[in-house]
């Protein structure tokens, strides 16, 4: 009999917790016992309605969770979006049975934002991938996968949807495999030019000068509407650039930056370095409006540069 | 609520015209003056015309009148200029449309109304169309006078026809006008002002037309030219009348007869700020001496006249941006604070005869700092849009005609 413990930090992992309890396979919920976020607090209660048995991870010691989660006979461990690096003795005590998903196609995108920057490079697929946890985070042998297609216009809470929504099947493919004793676990290459680090401040702000129509428009879609939002300055002010889409601009010679179009219908346009560029969603203190819109009341005129 | 507005509205057919939220936002004053005053279509056509008879009366005074005077009148004139296109049902697209065309900045309607506000701007060029326009009559009984990218109120020649029509000076048989501008919304405005100024005899046509590929079926006598933002930046004046000198008769003149676009060196706060601390407003009689003696010239960096637009060359660029050369500069050494100096460059118009329009008249004269140049020094991060050189270095300057027309100087 296969027992879970399911270590997470937010509800976009209750498709996956779900599917464990109806199926009988859970035993516990492990949560950080730390400052709760409203997406924990959330989680928390859902689990309490739910009569799931929850445990806390302690960031210092693993000693009392090692001995709940043997006294609850927990032979399997399960972790998703747990932010948390998992100290070699909890490691030891699944023996090779502490997996992780990793929402990418491993070895690509490893590290904390991998989605975000799945979606600002561009990407128009993506996978989850089951992977076994070791001391090197994200590097693990990988059990199993499932694709999931990016669509153009997908935000990061679209994909995050998607992520949440793929979870169980994913979960119920690896549960069968090691049922039937069918895990062949395959490595990683251990290197990659795609990574998924932490995203600096500096990295959302747009950088006219070096930026592509496309780059910056999937920069605003990664970020919409989270943490990560691209930022554009504007007169020493910076807005949250939430939208934008590709158009095409035969204009030469003119600075990439510049207000090329302010039109009720049309939008405004910005001049970029391979064509151009409508910003269509903008967030500001006063409020969310459409470029025109905000070029009209923040005084934004054809023929400005928008600084870097 | 919205239907008891229109009600009250149409109640008062005279007064309140249907305008769109955004310019009734912007022009409220205007408007609430035309319902309180509660005038009568023709009554509000006769402060209109008034209006623009007066600001030119003045301005083609030989006596000396008040600033304020000045700026008084010209308030009035827009005022009813704004009542006009108010009148004009544009819609909001229209109103606000403005964008960078291969060849310039097409402002909005909405932007460009002030520009007939703008009191020395068109006092050099009404004292110089007018005097072009009384030699050019004497030898011959009619002209045509063409004025492209003229905007929603044309104002370098509308106020001048309208004390024409006033004073009897001149009569539609002799001075015919054709108007040319691109953008669809400050065509209606125009045809609107042209309508409730009753200047019909005046102008052959209206036309909706990019002018830098307008070809008029008419040879042209005066070809009046003002499209240009300070430091002869942004708008497609060279453009405009690179292709359009062309039409002019082989006596024809194009008003203003000279550009002279000049750089210098400056100490920003001085020629900026200090300079004007104690006088009531910015005008070329008010320049002080002490900043204009602190300023480095650098001289002409171009000249634009119907000669030198007849000669003009353009090189074309590995880009297919399009350059005209302008001026060689050498760079003058023995300046100590070059490197806290900054380049502006300025225009100084000549209308006609001994009109014109000086430095700091006029938003179109007013020195423009080039905060990319450095002369001694350098940015602390260097961008490609950056130019940096030393004190006896020799530049060229050559002016780039793109959608955001300028001046790029290039180390030799």
């Amino acid at each position: 009999m296969k027992k879970y413990a399911f270590f997470t930090g937010g509800c976009q992992s209750l498709t996956a917790i779900q599917y464990l309890h109806q199926s009988g396979q859970l035993a516990c919920v492990v949560l950080v016992d730390a400052q709760p976020t409203p997406d924990l607090m959330q989680l928390q209660h859902w689990l309490q309605q739910s009569g799931i048995k929850t445990l806390a991870y302690n960031l210092s010691d693993d000693t009392d969770l090692l001995s709940q989660l043997d006294s609850l006979a927990v032979n399997r461990g399960l972790i998703y979006l747990f932010r948390h690096k998992v100290r070699p003795a909890l490691i030891q005590y699944f023996s090779g049975h502490l997996v992780n998903i990793h929402p990418s196609p491993l070895p690509d995108y490893r590290g904390p934002f991998p989605l975000y920057w799945q979606l600002r490079n561009g990407e128009d697929k993506t996978k989850l991938t089951l992977h076994q946890v070791t001391e090197l985070l994200d590097c693990g042998d990988i059990a199993t996968d499932l694709e999931i297609e990016i669509h153009p216009f997908d935000t990061i809470s679209c994909v995050q949807y998607k992520v949440a929504q793929a979870l169980p099947e994913l979960v119920a493919k690896y549960c069968q495999l090691d049922e039937k004793q069918g895990i062949t676990w395959h490595k990683q290459d251990e290197k990659s030019d795609k990574t998924a680090p932490q995203v600096e401040q500096q990295q959302l702000i747009v950088n006219w000068h070096k930026q592509t129509s496309k780059q910056v428009v999937n920069m605003a879609r990664a970020g919409n509407a989270d943490a990560g939002c691209a930022l554009f300055q504007f007169r020493q002010e910076m807005f949250q650039l939430l939208q934008a889409s590709v158009v095409e601009s035969p204009l030469i010679g003119v600075q990439a930056g510049t207000v090329i179009e302010v039109d009720r219908h049309t939008g405004l346009v910005i001049k970029t370095i391979n064509g151009a560029l409508r910003l269509d969603v903008i967030g500001t203190q006063q409020g969310v409006f459409d470029g025109y819109r905000f070029a009209v009341l923040f005084g934004l005129e054809a023929g400005f540069t928008l600084n870097n | 609520m919205e239907a008891q507005h229109l009600q009250v509205t149409s109640g008062l057919s005279f007064a309140e015209p249907e305008v769109d939220a955004l310019l009734k936002h912007s022009v409220r004053t205007q408007l609430e003056s035309l319902l309180t005053q509660k005038l009568t279509v023709e009554q509000r056509v006769q402060q209109l015309q008034q209006s623009f008879v007066d600001a030119t009366t003045l301005v083609l005074s030989d006596t000396e009148t008040q600033h304020q005077v000045l700026v008084k009148a010209f308030d009035a004139m827009y005022d009813q200029a704004v009542q006009s296109m108010a009148l004009a049902g544009l819609s909001q697209a229209l109103l606000t449309r403005q964008y960078v065309s291969a060849s310039g900045l097409i402002m909005s309607p909405h932007n460009c109304k002030h520009t007939i506000k703008d009191v020395y701007r068109i006092k050099g060029y009404a004292r110089g169309i007018d005097q072009a326009i009384q030699s050019k009559l004497k030898h011959v009984s009619s002209i045509t006078v063409l004025y492209p990218a003229c905007g929603p109120f044309a104002p370098l020649l509308l106020p001048l026809l309208s004390y024409y029509k006033d004073s009897q000076k001149f009569t539609g048989q002799q001075i015919q006008v054709i108007l040319a501008d691109v953008h669809p919304g400050a065509i209606l405005a125009l045809t609107q002002l042209v309508k409730d100024l009753q200047l019909d005899e005046y102008i052959l046509c209206i036309e909706e037309v990019d002018a830098t590929e307008y070809k008029p079926k008419e040879s042209i006598d005066l070809l009046v030219l003002e499209a240009m933002q300070h430091g002869f930046t942004k708008e497609g004046q060279l453009s405009i009348a690179k292709h359009l000198v062309q039409f002019l008769k082989i006596d024809g003149w194009m008003i203003p007869q000279n550009i002279s676009v000049r750089g210098m060196m400056v100490i920003g706060e001085t020629e900026f700020n200090q300079q004007w601390k104690e006088v009531e407003y910015s005008h070329s009689l008010n320049t002080d001496t002490d900043a204009q003696r602190d300023r480095v010239e650098l001289g002409e960096l171009m000249s634009i006249n119907k000669s030198t637009l007849l000669n003009m060359q353009e090189l074309e660029l590995q880009d297919g941006v399009k350059v005209i050369q302008a001026s060689q500069v050498t760079l003058p050494v023995d300046v100590d604070d070059m490197d806290k100096r900054i380049l502006a460059v300025y225009a100084h118009i000549d209308t006609f005869a001994q009109e014109g329009v000086g430095q700091y008249d006029s938003g179109i004269t007013h020195p423009r700092p080039d905060m990319t140049f450095y002369i001694d020094t350098k940015p602390r991060d260097v961008e490609h849009t950056h130019f940096v050189a030393n004190s006896g270095d020799t530049v060229q300057f050559y002016y780039q005609l793109t959608g955001l027309p300028g001046f790029v100087p290039v180390k030799v």
